[in-house]
């Protein structure tokens, strides 16, 4: 298992500890299935964090284990530095979360589901009740009843849920579930508020385009364990790069770049290739791969190097380590 | 906090016209179709309220459905954060999850008690405004609230009535029926004795006294209303049932975690159980017998309401009327019966809300 630090995101808010989220060997297991399989996990303050991972891959169970939903069957953690379980309440007090779907009272209102939230908080937490329903907008359904809400309506209403508790952690479920593209876009845009405030947002997800929108950094999760873990620039940085040509005789260029010593993987596609390089090369190898194929007399059209988005990435790693297992 | 889990339980529409229903349509419905038929036709109905209408709801409406109610509201405070998927919302505000459960209590009982309190008040107010105007002594009109000289003055004035009509427990009668003026040779009495006596005015009206003075025992047993000491006694009484039936009903669904099962258990118990295991003696299970906390608060039920479950007090004196004894209990350990229970259940809920994994 490769997992480590990140660094290089924290934005240095005082605090017991640097990380919003720390976890160390955390296990949860529900009779044979380990659902979560010694997790070590580094959460930055002040960041949005993707935890990213294919469906059933224990992500809700962590964040669970987490909020003290469920107990660890080993391991350690704490939230903004508190220990969990043991300093739980204080922890909880600063932190907001939605987990799974969001569900709440239907017979209420929206306003009364989060009075009633809020009565569980500090006093100060009824005060905030209209601002967090402006902020997600809901003001104008505020006095709905809930069963009237829509799946996107409620997802706004989980934040606003959280927002009640001046949050500087929120741990957000799949929170793009059941949004349409332009909820999702307001779903964004709110989080990266969030994150502007100062706030640490911990969202998992398996749409990996939308975290990769979203989030600064992320941890991969298959089968319980944290595979990757890191600021999305640097694990991107460290993945391959791929060069599109477009060239005549393709067949003929393959040929020829792979009596060649460029370390690359070479396949043929219509119309050209599509070369695959280790992470790291540089500029000088894709120069060195045009010089060979124009010298041998073969016409390039286009040469283009494609670095890997996270989506490919995330295949890329999680079908290795189904490959080694 | 308690506010909000109150707003939260009154805000159920369905729930509260149940309950308001229960408590207080009932009996409300009941009460004011005997008003409205005593009105229309007082030779053939009765007066709506009285002494026995007031006994009659209490301990046969009031006191059952007050706790199927009650039970109804626990169980929905138990459960409806589980299943309507609050309660995780709930937990990861980092309140307690004892305090959270706690909170349920008040907020149940502030709903609950004011509304068997109405009902109650209702079937209350009805049975004194409406009381009949005199009771009715074996068949004889009498006036209600007499002390013994006065019944015995009254006798005295109603002498030929009262030896004919009220019972009398004697070897013999020395003045037989029908001796009045201008009455005929009608001879009855308890004794049965037969004969052409002539007594004198005097000696019946001694007759009629001696009779009154035996029956007055029974006769000061028998009310145009309940008195207030009464009155506020099964008041009492009904409401610990509602807040029993509230506090089990919240631990239970709370430990299974759902309503509906929930409540069938606690009608269960209150409809089948108890009436059986207060009445049916079951050899070497006596002492289990005496934890179920029916039997506890039938112990402690006012001594002139009949019983919730139609049995005598323990001590045999039904042996001979067909009325099966309720188990005996002593107050002290009904007491600790119902706290136990109070108690209990209330851990036990507690408890499974701090351990559950949501």
């Amino acid at each position: 298992m490769s997992t480590r630090a990140l660094s290089g995101v924290s934005d240095g808010q005082a605090g017991a500890s640097q990380y919003a989220v720390e976890a160390h060997g955390l296990v949860k297991r529900f009779g044979e299935n380990v659902a979560v399989d010694q997790v070590d996990l580094l959460v930055p303050r002040g960041c949005a964090f993707g935890y990213l991972g294919p469906n059933g891959a224990g992500k809700t169970t962590l964040i669970r284990v987490l909020l003290g939903l469920t107990r660890a069957d080993a391991g350690t953690m704490s939230l903004l530095g508190y220990a969990v379980p043991k300093e739980r309440d204080k922890a909880l007090a600063r932190v907001g979360a939605i987990v799974d779907e969001p569900r709440f009272h239907g017979h209420l209102t929206g306003r009364e589901n989060l009075l009633v939230l809020a009565a569980a908080r500090e006093p100060a937490a009824r005060d905030r009740v209209g601002p967090s329903l402006e902020r997600v907008g809901l003001t104008r359904r505020a006095n709905d009843r809930v069963a009237k809400y829509s799946m996107g309506m409620r997802q706004r209403l989980g934040v606003a849920a959280c927002l009640i508790g001046d949050p500087q952690l929120l741990i957000l479920d799949e929170p793009m579930n059941g949004l349409d593209p332009a909820g999702m876009h307001e779903m964004r845009d709110m989080i990266g508020s969030l994150v502007a405030e100062g706030r640490t947002v911990m969202l998992s997800s398996h749409l990996l385009d939308e975290v990769e929108r979203t989030c600064d950094a992320v941890a991969i999760v298959d089968r319980g364990k944290v595979i990757r873990q890191g600021p999305i620039t640097e694990l991107l940085a460290g993945s391959s790069l791929e060069v599109q040509v477009e060239c005549s005789q393709p067949d003929t260029a393959r040929a020829l770049l792979e009596r060649t010593t460029i370390p690359a993987r070479i396949r043929a596609e219509t119309g050209g290739l599509v070369i695959s390089l280790a992470s790291g090369t540089g500029n000088d190898t894709i120069a060195e791969i045009n010089r060979v194929l124009v010298e041998s007399g073969i016409a390039v059209y286009r040469l283009q190097p494609v670095q890997a988005s996270l989506e490919a990435w995330f295949l890329q790693v999680t079908s290795r380590l189904g490959a080694e297992d | 906090m308690i506010a909000t889990r109150f707003m939260e339980l009154r805000r159920r529409r369905g729930l509260m016209i149940a309950l308001i229903g229960v408590t207080i349509g009932i009996p409300t419905i009941f009460l004011a179709v005997r008003l409205l038929l005593h009105a229309l036709a007082p030779k053939t109905y009765g007066p709506a309220g009285g002494y026995n209408i007031y006994t009659a709801m209490v301990a046969g409406v009031l006191y059952v459905f007050g706790f199927i109610v009650a039970a109804t509201l626990g169980c929905t405070a138990g459960s409806v954060d589980i299943t309507e998927g609050m309660f995780r919302h709930l937990v990861v505000t980092g309140r307690s999850r004892l305090a959270l459960y706690l909170a349920r209590i008040p907020a149940g009982l502030a709903i609950i008690v004011p509304l068997v309190a109405i009902g109650f008040t209702v079937v209350c107010a009805v049975c004194v405004f409406a009381a009949p105007k005199s009771i009715q002594y074996d068949g004889v009109k009498v006036p209600p609230g007499l002390s013994l000289s006065g019944l015995e003055n009254w006798a005295a004035d109603h002498a030929d009535t009262v030896v004919c009509q009220f019972p009398y427990n004697a070897p013999t009668l020395s003045i037989p029926c029908g001796n009045g003026p201008g009455g005929g040779q009608v001879f009855s009495g308890a004794s049965g004795s037969a004969g052409s006596i002539q007594a004198t005015p005097a000696a019946i009206k001694a007759q009629a006294v001696q009779i009154a003075k035996q029956d007055y025992s029974d006769y000061s047993r028998i009310f145009l209303y309940p008195s207030e000491s009464l009155m506020i006694k099964s008041g009492l009484w009904i409401e610990l049932e509602a807040v029993i039936g509230f506090t089990v009903g919240l631990g239970l669904s709370s430990l299974i975690g759902q309503r509906t099962v929930a409540v069938i258990l606690m009608i269960i118990l209150e409809v089948i159980l108890t009436p059986i295991f207060s009445r049916v003696h079951i050899p070497h299970l006596s002492n289990l017998q005496r934890a179920v906390v029916g039997l506890a608060t039938a112990h402690l039920e006012p001594g002139r309401l009949p019983l919730a479950f139609g049995g005598n007090r323990g001590g045999g004196s039904g042996s001979g009327s067909g009325v099966v004894d309720l188990l005996p209990e002593s107050t002290t350990v009904a007491v600790c019966v119902i706290v136990a229970w109070l108690v209990g259940w209330t851990i036990l809920g507690a408890w499974r809300m701090m351990t559950r994994d949501t």
